[in-house]
């Protein structure tokens, strides 16, 4: 029983060292790593690149250098206003006349991060009138949940709205909905220019479209081919109206879903991996550039305004651990714990073994300097071969719990 | 023999424990109160988006009761027991040293999880009269994690303050600490869910790290 208390306790000790201490170790040694700004010139229709290294350096991809002036000059859609400040906006660009409502309407940024997904679902949302007629959209008094039915709870008392939630259900049903629903993918702010509710797969994996327009619910089923199945929706609210939202598939492709003909299209977009990438969708009166960020690259690919690849970049940066910080923590520490990772909203044990075996030699030193101590204390080796285990594998953290919590008594 | 060393331990804290009690009790309400009082102001309906979509955490204030409940039953059960050395002549009595101890610690850990279980369920309650299922559900998941470190950290008070040498008291102390941290890591509603269950197996393994430190103290390890 002693010796399992202290065991315990030595456990406890290596899984909190091996949180705290890495943490201040990156605290205090973490350098900034800037990614590129990669963007597509509908000028050049190549790749434009500024990157940071002692000021700031902008070239493309043949390796010429420009000024700042000049860049912007190269990408007019996305820095319009400095150029209309300049008086350097062109006028026409691939024979289309530069009209800034056009641009303004063409224009879309959309940002999508792994921590969304791998999130607590709210699992109660606010379902607004999509046609109130007043120019701005308002919180209603209720937010809804699907479980066993639509179920609209009022906020100001906690209960049911019996008739509201009759009312939804009824028709839902009526479309073929398959209680509870399995995901719920929408808009849920009031800062948005319309409303277009929710898109909503149920438990059958069909997708539903549900609004509330005119205080009647809206619902129309979405047309999904045979087996294709979807991980993350995420809704849009951009002024072209061209689609609702866009889709990652289980087999991580990127879809759209079209306006008002509820068509699936596919981007021609590879080896997305929104576990661990994040998504950044850059769209303009000619392309779209779709960027994928890993942890030290860039995977760019830019279509026309037909979806159709046009061209692809691909970029990368030192690593975290090829960084003369990283390299001295791949020395110093086995293995690091996180209890919060950078792609995930939720809190765990999030386990990383350093790449590599380097750290063994100071796993071996501890076991030298702790077999001194032994020695110096006259401690019996053999009483203290489960300490030296504990030290060649979890190292620094198990040398220092080992000697927090000593095993002399146990002699 | 037993009901004794718990009746001792209950004339010891007794008054401590009813205090504190009310205090975590007062805090609940203290929250429900504010809660009121932004339904008042804002809406129920906004009041509602702010927590499920703004992450705002109106039980944030509930996050160190628990520590410090536990810490301060830890404090007045086992400080008293150390000065003079008074433990020494507990273990004089004719039971097996290492079950007094946990007898002690069972009366300290029955005492705070009768405390807890009341501030937890008055919370429970109160949320549930509020805000809807995964309102509370998120919100109960968030202040679980803080209700286990007062556990923990009872615990592992008693460790720290049965430590007769400094030294070892500290470092123990750091070790502690280290621990406690990661009950505590924030972040949003509900967050804590893949985690809780691995936070009551480690706050059960600890529970019994007491006899580690009676075991240093009774071999005389001054």
């Amino acid at each position: 029983m002693k010796k399992i208390s202290r065991y315990i306790l030595v456990f406890i000790t290596i899984l909190a060292f091996a949180v705290a201490i890495p943490k201040l170790y990156w605290l205090a040694f973490e350098k900034p790593i800037q990614a590129p700004l990669v963007m597509y010139s509908c000028i050049d229709d190549g790749f434009m690149i500024q990157y940071y290294d002692q000021e700031f350096i902008r070239t493309d991809t043949k390796g010429n250098i420009y000024t700042r002036d000049e860049f912007e000059l190269k990408l007019p859609l996305f820095y319009i206003r400095q150029l209309l400040i300049n008086g350097t906006m062109p006028d026409t660009i691939k024979g289309v006349a530069m009209d800034v409502h056009e641009i303004s309407r063409t224009k879309s940024s959309y940002r999508y991060r792994p921590l969304y997904k791998n999130a607590p679902d709210p699992g109660l949302y606010p379902l607004f009138e999509s046609e109130s007629g007043r120019a701005n959209l308002e919180m209603p008094l209720d937010y809804f949940r699907i479980k066993e039915r639509m179920e609209f709870v009022i906020a100001s008392s906690n209960k049911v709205d019996e008739r509201k939630t009759q009312m939804f259900t009824t028709v839902l049903n009526n479309r073929g909905f398959v209680f509870p629903s399995k995901m719920i993918a929408g808009l849920p702010t009031t800062r948005k220019t319309i409303d277009e509710g929710y898109i909503v797969i149920d438990d059958a994996d069909q997708m539903f479209h549900v609004k509330m327009v005119e205080g009647e619910p809206y619902v129309k089923k979405v047309d999904v081919p045979e087996g294709l199945k979807f991980k993350r929706i995420e809704c849009v609210d951009f002024k072209d109206r061209k689609y609702y939202s866009y889709l990652i598939s289980d087999a991580n492709e990127l879809y759209i879903l079209t306006q008002d003909d509820y068509e699936l299209i596919k981007w021609p977009v590879e080896d997305f991996n929104p576990e661990i990438e994040e998504l950044r969708i850059y769209g303009d009166l000619f392309n779209y550039t779709i960027t994928l960020k890993g942890p030290n690259y860039l995977n760019i690919t830019v279509l026309d305004d037909k979806y159709n690849k046009v061209d692809q970049y691909y970029d990368s940066w030192t690593a975290l651990s090829e960084t003369k910080a990283g390299k001295a923590a791949a020395f110093i520490f086995p293995a690091e714990i996180r209890m919060t990772d950078a792609n995930s909203s939720f809190v765990n044990f999030y386990f990383e073994r350093t790449k590599g075996f380097l750290w063994l030699i100071l796993n071996v030193l501890l076991m030298a300097i702790h077999y001194t101590i032994i020695r110096k204390n006259g401690f019996k080796l053999k009483r203290n071969l489960i300490d030296f285990t504990v030290i060649l594998i979890t190292g620094i953290y198990g040398f220092l719990a080992v000697n927090f919590f000593q095993n002399k008594f146990f002699d | 023999m037993y009901k004794s060393v718990f009746y001792k331990e209950w004339i010891k804290t007794k008054w401590f424990l009813i205090l504190l009690s009310l205090i975590g009790l007062l805090a609940v309400g203290n929250i429900f109160l504010k809660v009121q009082h932004n339904i008042t102001f804002n809406g129920a309906n906004k009041y509602w988006y702010l927590i499920l979509f703004q992450n705002q955490l109106y039980f944030k204030s509930l996050k160190f009761v628990p520590l410090l409940i536990g810490l301060t039953i830890a404090l007045i059960q086992y400080i008293p027991e150390i000065m003079d050395k008074r433990i020494k002549l507990t273990f004089h009595l004719p039971i097996n040293e290492d079950k007094i101890l946990l007898i002690m610690l069972g009366y300290g850990t029955f005492g705070l999880v009768v405390s807890f279980g009341l501030i937890f369920s008055f919370f429970s309650i109160m949320s549930s009269h509020y805000f809807g299922k995964e309102i509370v559900d998120a919100a109960i998941i968030s202040v679980l994690p803080w209700f286990l470190a007062g556990l923990a950290a009872y615990f592992l008070a008693a460790l720290v303050i049965l430590e007769a040498i400094w030294k070892y008291r500290a470092l123990y102390f750091i070790a502690a600490a280290s621990f406690l941290l990661l009950f505590f890591e924030g972040g949003i509603a509900g967050s804590y869910s893949p985690v809780n269950f691995k936070l009551i197996i480690l706050t059960l393994l600890i529970s019994i790290s007491l006899i580690f430190s009676a075991y240093r103290f009774r071999k005389g390890e001054m």
